[in-house]
């Protein structure tokens, strides 16, 4: 079906607007939160997981994954876009690997990431992915911690700590008063875990958030036992 | 000298009692010696500079190696049609990476890259032989050599080309310290490495026709490489 359309579907607006990717936009506005904080030792990802029936199996399915053993990610949106860019991402991540014999750093995993999305809005049939993504990542050669955000249209910003999803604009002004520089990874876990708090309804429980982390020790999910440890330490 | 009796060569053409079957190869041998030692914290790569065609010089002054970054030297013999492409393409590659990463390429990473680039070409390969010398991540110096089809292995040394069944064994013993018996193992000196090199080439240049006219050694260091142009036998 695809092949009949070569001509795109996103196409200009008379005010010089791209609506398909404002759209795009609008349903990673109306997705479950996600923040991302970047701490002077490490990156926390975390987002809300709640499902309409408690007949789901809550642990089968994730919403933070890793890329690689450096680089995590998770998202605000449309789930089964987002396992797409998932699966093309870890692809794009070994060819690196497979060339260059070395990981790929995470600002060149964004980038072929957004590039990606990109081409989705400028290609023939297709439409924007409605998903914002939150890539966490440690490069080992720096030793630093870096935290970008990918949207729909293919942009890119590096953050020092972010929000998306519902409720996104109540979540950054938190952040913007409660992030510091010198914020360290257990903070930053804290700190994350009260945004999403501000827009939960009902109770936050290890069943319904997932968290990731990324330190020198590379990326990795939360088990439910430790973020339990994490959710018991607020107030 | 075993000669056969019905073949005169003479101006260039071949008479004889057979028919002889013409084709075109795409491949000529243009000759050449290059040679890469791994120091403690240098590298050592030496070519010698002759071009030739069957017993014909092309010219004296043709090195075979090609400065690739500050850490690597890459020296590269065989057909030279395909050293002047394989050289073309990585010298792109290597900036196109630079201008992506902001940081030069490693030399395991051109390494690895360069191993792609030849298999790429796996039926119909570029007839070079191919040794890559430089420092890596850690200061200490790397000695890579390839195979026409890019089959590669870090070393502590490697010398390819017309006279590398000459030097080879030559280094085994010298550098490898192999079938000698009672010696004390000393690691190899810049200055004795480079006493080596000459020596080396000279006795290359005295049994291979193909090797001769001068020698072009670089000296990579954590300070950058140094250049030298050393001569050898003309004949």
């Amino acid at each position: 079906m695809t092949e009949r359309y070569s001509f795109s579907l996103t196409t200009f607006s008379p005010s010089g607007k791209l609506v398909q990717i404002e759209y795009a936009l609008a349903a990673v506005a109306a997705g479950a939160p996600s923040v991302g904080i970047k701490a002077t030792n490490g990156v926390v990802l975390a987002s809300e997981k709640k499902h309409k029936s408690v007949l789901y199996d809550e642990h089968s399915i994730h919403k933070v994954e890793l890329i690689t053993k450096n680089i995590g990610i998770v998202y605000s949106g449309m789930g089964p876009d987002y396992r797409v860019l998932v699966r093309n991402a870890r692809k794009l991540a070994q060819q690196y690997f497979l060339t260059y014999q070395e990981q790929i750093p995470t600002l060149q995993m964004v980038q072929r990431i957004a590039n990606v999305m990109q081409e989705y809005t400028q290609s023939g049939g297709v439409r924007p992915f409605g998903v914002s993504l939150l890539i966490a990542g440690w490069d080992e050669d720096e030793e630093r911690p870096y935290l970008y955000q990918c949207d729909p249209s293919g942009a890119y910003f590096a953050w020092k700590a972010t929000a998306m999803g519902k409720n996104y604009i109540n979540g950054k002004t938190f952040l913007e008063k409660r992030y510091s520089e010198d914020l360290e990874l257990e903070d930053a876990v804290h700190t994350a875990i009260l945004t999403l708090k501000e827009s939960f309804e009902g109770q936050m429980t290890e069943d319904n958030i997932e968290i990731g982390i990324c330190n020198q020790d590379g990326f990795r999910r939360l088990n439910p036992t430790e973020v339990k440890d994490y959710l018991g330490a607020i107030a | 000298m075993q000669m056969d009796p019905g073949l005169h060569k003479g101006e260039g053409y071949q008479y004889g009692p057979n028919p002889k079957q013409h084709y075109f190869s795409p491949y000529s041998m243009n000759g050449g010696t290059v040679l890469a030692i791994a120091g403690e914290d240098f590298a050592v790569v030496a070519s010698d500079t002759r071009l030739s065609e069957g017993f014909s010089i092309h010219t004296r002054d043709s090195p075979k190696t090609y400065q690739l970054t500050n850490s690597t030297v890459l020296g590269c013999t065989g057909f030279h049609g395909d050293v002047l492409t394989v050289t073309k393409l990585l010298e792109a590659r290597l900036k196109m990476y630079k201008n992506e990463h902001n940081r030069q390429m490693s030399t395991s990473a051109i390494a690895a890259m360069l191993s792609t680039v030849l298999y790429y070409r796996r039926f119909f390969p570029y007839y070079v032989y191919n040794i890559i010398g430089g420092l890596d991540d850690e200061g200490k110096g790397a000695v890579y050599s390839f195979d026409p089809i890019g089959s590669y292995e870090r070393e502590a040394y490697r010398a390819g080309g017309t006279a590398s069944s000459m030097l080879q064994p030559l280094l085994d013993n010298q550098i490898g310290f192999k079938n000698q018996e009672g010696v004390t193992k000393v690691p190899l000196s810049k200055e004795k490495a480079v006493f080596l090199v000459k020596d080396v080439f000279i006795s290359a240049a005295e049994r291979d026709i193909y090797t001769g006219d001068n020698i072009m050694i670089h000296v990579t260091t954590k300070d950058g490489t140094e250049t030298e142009v050393f001569p050898l036998r003309r004949d």
